[in-house]
């Protein structure tokens, strides 16, 4: 052999360890998140495993406290130019700092980008590319009554007959007690935005270009919501105390609150039940909420970014996806997920879970629009103002496309 | 020569006398020695705040590249154009209007009550001040249970008076009377204390100086209580009335983080949290409502600084 091919070979092999050792450089990454205790050893959990199978990397899990604490800090530590790797974050906290976040989709492969949920790819993707990537996830579901409510409604029409059926003075004392069902308007304005969805409305045309949530279908789901105002406990406090003292008796929201709805149920003593949401005019459709991974580009070397990136993958996997769904009252957030025995053995054997799964896969997420806290914000007031009579559901809409309209000039 | 010199000049822009001896100038640098951790801390928690707060006031915020952009009065003039600014700001002169007087003229009550009856003084004065040291937060989510419209205790014993079912905190008419109820029951306790600690410290001499020229007990109250009372009250007037001006956990925790039907409870520090904080990031234009915010509670302190001064008494 000539000394060039083995100087060559040796050059070669010493590169390719070179370039092996460089990949098994320790990395140290830090992982800002809201999961409070009762979430965290299965987030720990799952960042165990991943450590275990890349001994390089240290995963550094941080709690900052609630949902408002972590958006908080996160602004602030862009602010200060010393952001963690990686964070929990919901849509609207990603706009703002979008150029200071490494995209991960471009760092995914294309089935594994295929195997996120339809309904939550728009809400992970600004301009076109995917920044973050889902993480916990949970959908607008039906609660109800099981003792008062033998069948759960299933179409508009039925929940509102129900609804009226179901309101009632039961002390006769002149006022109503009991009201069939209940929103939260101005705290949760996606029970308006689930309507809407329903009705085949949006807030916006597909370019955001133009409000279109005055339109026919936005009318129809806001005049269908004031139908429903009537027999509806309109509150801010979550429904639970409401559920626990017998005022409502069916309504519709997050999954993320079954445990609370549940323990209501049962120091009420009644049994609850989980259904799909009733069907709409045009579809079925559930919104989706909760938080979503972002990695930093700010002040981190590659390799953090890197790993950053390799741990949201890992977590996208079928099996702690689902992992994660079972242990924390989530949901999968991979198409994937949904067919592993895993996942329906769980789903069998928990029966509310066959009504919020099912939905998942056609649900829907918000818009990634830079405006959508305000948008949000909007929208409440005008639910808020058609369900408590203060405006017709047209005078409201308008109002509300009016502000909507200054946001996007 | 050097020491003759420099006192000679001192002479010549005829400086204070004590200005010259260098045991003054020792004394002054050991001063403001002591004072400087206060002036740091200060200075990075209060001044820097406060005036950054006027810079950011005049930036639409950003928070990749902060301030952000130069809006100029922009920000004022947006607020000053938002009927929900304009709702805040009536709010809150109203929760104000009513929350500092009543509270005060029911911790006057209390305070002339305990005095009264020394009895039971310490079991009283506790339970009036456990109010005021029980975590804002914790008493907030237990009134809301007292005000549920179908449960709450408060409702049970207005029917006793024939009242019917009042929806206190679902009711625009009657969330902010609902925070303003709220906040009387839990600073009267604390009021009532800081008044009873002046009346048990008013010379009883005055009061038997009174009787013996013939006064009625209204008169001993009018002429001699209430003057020699008046740094307490003053004191107490201020500070409640700081404090109401940025009224905000009591709401945000009675209504689930909301501020009530069609916000209809929502005071000015409540807007500048909506603004800045919860979910919209409009950072310039919460901190122009800051400054709205505190030029009002300067203008409020300076007028009762001037006024009331003239009408306190220190014995």
């Amino acid at each position: 052999m000539k000394s060039w091919k083995i100087g060559a070979i040796g050059l070669v092999l010493v590169l390719l360890f070179g370039l092996f050792a460089m990949a098994e450089e320790n990395v140290t990454i830090t992982f800002w998140h809201a999961m409070s205790s009762g979430h965290q050893p299965n987030l720990q959990n799952l960042v165990d495993d991943f450590m275990a199978e890349y001994p390089y990397i240290t995963v550094e899990l941080s709690y900052q406290g609630g949902y408002g604490d972590l958006q908080q800090k996160i602004n602030a530590a862009v602010v200060a130019g010393n952001v963690p790797t990686m964070a929990q974050a919901y849509e609207n906290w990603v706009t703002p700092i979008v150029e200071v976040l490494y995209p991960i989709g471009p760092h995914m492969t294309g089935l594994e980008k295929a195997d996120i949920i339809d309904g939550l790819v728009p809400s992970n993707t600004y301009n076109g590319i995917l920044y973050t990537v889902p993480f916990n996830k949970s959908i607008m579901v039906f609660y109800y009554r099981k003792d008062l409510v033998p069948t759960p409604p299933a179409t508009w029409e039925e929940y509102l007959q129900m609804a009226k059926d179901l309101t009632a003075d039961t002390n006769d004392d002149g006022t109503i007690d009991q009201f069939g069902t209940g929103f939260r308007p101005s705290a949760n304005p996606e029970q308006f935005l689930n309507f809407l969805e329903e009705a085949g409305g949006s807030i916006l045309n597909e370019d955001w270009t133009e409000v279109t949530i005055n339109n026919e279908a936005g009318l129809a789901a806001m005049e269908y919501a004031a139908s429903l105002a009537p027999y509806s406990l309109i509150t801010s406090a979550y429904m639970s105390d409401a559920f626990q003292a017998n005022q409502v008796c069916m309504f519709i929201d997050t999954s993320a609150g079954y445990y609370y709805n549940n323990k209501a149920a049962e120091t009420a003593g009644f049994e609850m039940g989980v259904a799909r949401v009733p069907v709409g005019p045009v579809n079925q459709k559930s919104m989706i909420q909760g938080t979503n991974l972002g990695v930093f580009d700010m002040n981190q070397t590659q390799a953090q970014k890197d790993a950053a990136v390799l741990l949201a993958r890992f977590l996208l996997l079928a099996n702690k996806t689902v992992f994660w769904a079972e242990k924390g009252g989530y949901q999968p957030v991979t198409k994937s997920a949904y067919v592993t025995e895993e996942w329906k053995n769980w789903v069998a054997t928990h029966e509310y879970q066959q009504a919020i799964s099912a939905q998942m896969l056609d649900g829907f997420s918000q818009i990634l629009h830079p405006n959508y806290g305000d948008m949000r914000d909007i929208i409440a007031t005008s639910f808020e103002e058609a369900m408590m009579g203060e405006a017709a559901p047209k005078e409201a809409l308008d109002a509300a496309a009016g502000e909507l309209g200054a946001l996007l000039e | 020569m050097g020491k003759e010199r420099l006192v000679e000049y001192l002479h010549r822009f005829s400086l204070p006398e004590s200005w010259r001896k260098v045991s003054f100038w020792k004394e002054t640098v050991a001063a403001y020695l002591y004072l400087l951790p206060a002036f740091v801390i200060l200075g990075a928690f209060v001044f820097y705040p406060f005036f950054s707060a006027f810079r950011l006031s005049t930036f639409k915020w950003s928070v990749v590249r902060p301030p952000g952009t130069f809006v100029g009065w922009g920000n004022y003039h947006y607020i000053f154009h938002d009927k929900y600014f304009w709702r805040a700001l009536w709010h809150t002169f109203y929760y104000v209007g009513v929350n500092v007087p009543v509270t005060l003229f029911l911790a006057l009550l209390v305070a002339n009550l305990l005095n009264k009856s020394l009895r039971f003084l310490t079991f009283t004065r506790t339970s009036y001040f456990l109010a005021y040291i029980t975590p804002l937060v914790a008493v907030s989510m237990v009134w809301r249970w007292l005000y549920n419209w179908q449960y709450g205790l408060l409702n049970y014993f207005l029917g006793f008076f024939g009242v019917s079912l009042i929806n206190w905190l679902g009711d625009k008419r009657f969330a902010l009377p609902a925070v303003i109820i709220l906040s009387i029951w839990r600073f009267v306790g604390y009021e009532a204390i800081i008044l009873l600690a002046g009346l048990q410290g008013i010379d009883k001499m005055y009061y038997e100086a009174a009787r013996i020229d013939g006064a009625s007990g209204f008169q001993v109250w009018r002429k001699v209580t209430v003057p020699l009372l008046t740094p307490q009250i003053f004191f107490v007037f201020i500070i409640s009335l700081i404090g109401s001006f940025k009224v905000f956990t009591e709401i945000y925790v009675l209504f689930g983080g909301t501020s009530g039907p069609l916000r209809s409870a929502e005071t000015l520090v409540y807007y500048i949290m909506r603004q800045g904080f919860f979910g919209t990031n409009h950072l310039g234009r919460a901190a122009a409502a800051s400054v709205v915010l505190f030029c009002i509670i300067f203008i409020f302190t300076l007028f009762q600084l001037q006024i009331t001064q003239k009408r306190v008494h220190y014995q």
